[in-house]
């Protein structure tokens, strides 16, 4: 427990995982983007999910990328809100369709992106534990 | 949009991606060979976006402009940009960097195939 991997989380595997979150944001920022200004009013709920994903990708992108101790702070929380978001919308999308009429980044648990969106929050917050630079206290 | 040329998109990011998980399997930074295919597969695809924004330009109207052309924009940025994240630190790592960004590619290209029907 007390020793350190001094591994930052932008070092070694850190830098795939960077990539990958850097591919989500572009994807669900450019959707988003097209859908709130294209057709907003189809489906005002999904639409502004899409945009709320893809800000949670951007800034877990670049916190993680950037690995000072306040951006792992950042990262932890823009993951955790991620991790949050695709198992409420992944759910509430399956029980309850109506609610989305038009898919985001994160309906049926991401099903449209291979389930990526379900695994990458699980992989970034176990990253964040595993790439802690100052060793455990116990 | 040439099909011939988005199905050979497909296959050279293929091509890439396949290559980027093997050397990051055998624990190997990418090579000089695997860096200069890397940015040949990026001219094929700067050349397919041109050829699909002289096709809109030149009146094709698709079922979904806007998205369309996010992914005529989206395409051209991932390489280069996995490019330089991967040679900041060589490790067997950047070559799991360029694979993301050969199949995120991939899958857009096969996505604007599909996108590219007239309204």
């Amino acid at each position: 427990m007390s020793t350190s991997s001094g591994v930052g989380t932008s070092s070694g595997a850190g830098r795939a995982l960077v990539a990958v979150y850097g591919l989500f944001a572009l994807a669900a920022t450019a959707r988003a983007v097209v859908q709130l200004s294209t057709k907003f009013s189809e489906a005002p709920l999904a639409y502004l999910l899409s945009a709320l994903a893809g800000v949670v990708y951007l800034v877990a992108t670049f916190t993680l990328a950037r690995d000072t101790p306040p951006a792992r702070r950042v990262a932890a929380a823009a993951i955790t809100a991620e991790l949050v978001g695709v198992l409420t919308v992944g759910t509430v999308s399956i029980i309850d369709p109506q609610t989305f009429p038009r898919a985001t980044v994160w309906s049926a648990y991401g099903i449209g992106y291979g389930f990526v969106p379900l695994v990458l929050p699980v992989l970034g917050l176990l990253w964040l534990r595993r790439s802690r630079q100052t060793p455990d206290a116990g | 949009m040439i099909p011939t040329l988005a199905y050979s998109v497909v296959g050279l990011t293929g091509v890439a991606a396949l290559w980027g998980l093997l050397t990051a399997a055998v624990n190997r930074a990418p090579g000089r060979a695997q860096l200069l295919f890397a940015a040949g597969v990026e001219l094929v695809v700067v050349v397919q976006s041109v050829i699909g924004f002289v096709g809109l330009a030149g009146g094709f109207s698709p079922a979904e402009p806007a998205t369309t052309v996010g992914y005529l924009i989206g395409i051209l940025v991932l390489i280069p940009a996995a490019w330089l994240w991967a040679n900041v630190e060589r490790t067997r790592f950047s070559g799991l960097v360029l694979a993301v960004a050969a199949f995120g590619v991939l899958a857009m290209t096969l996505r604007l195939l599909v996108l590219w029907v007239p309204a």
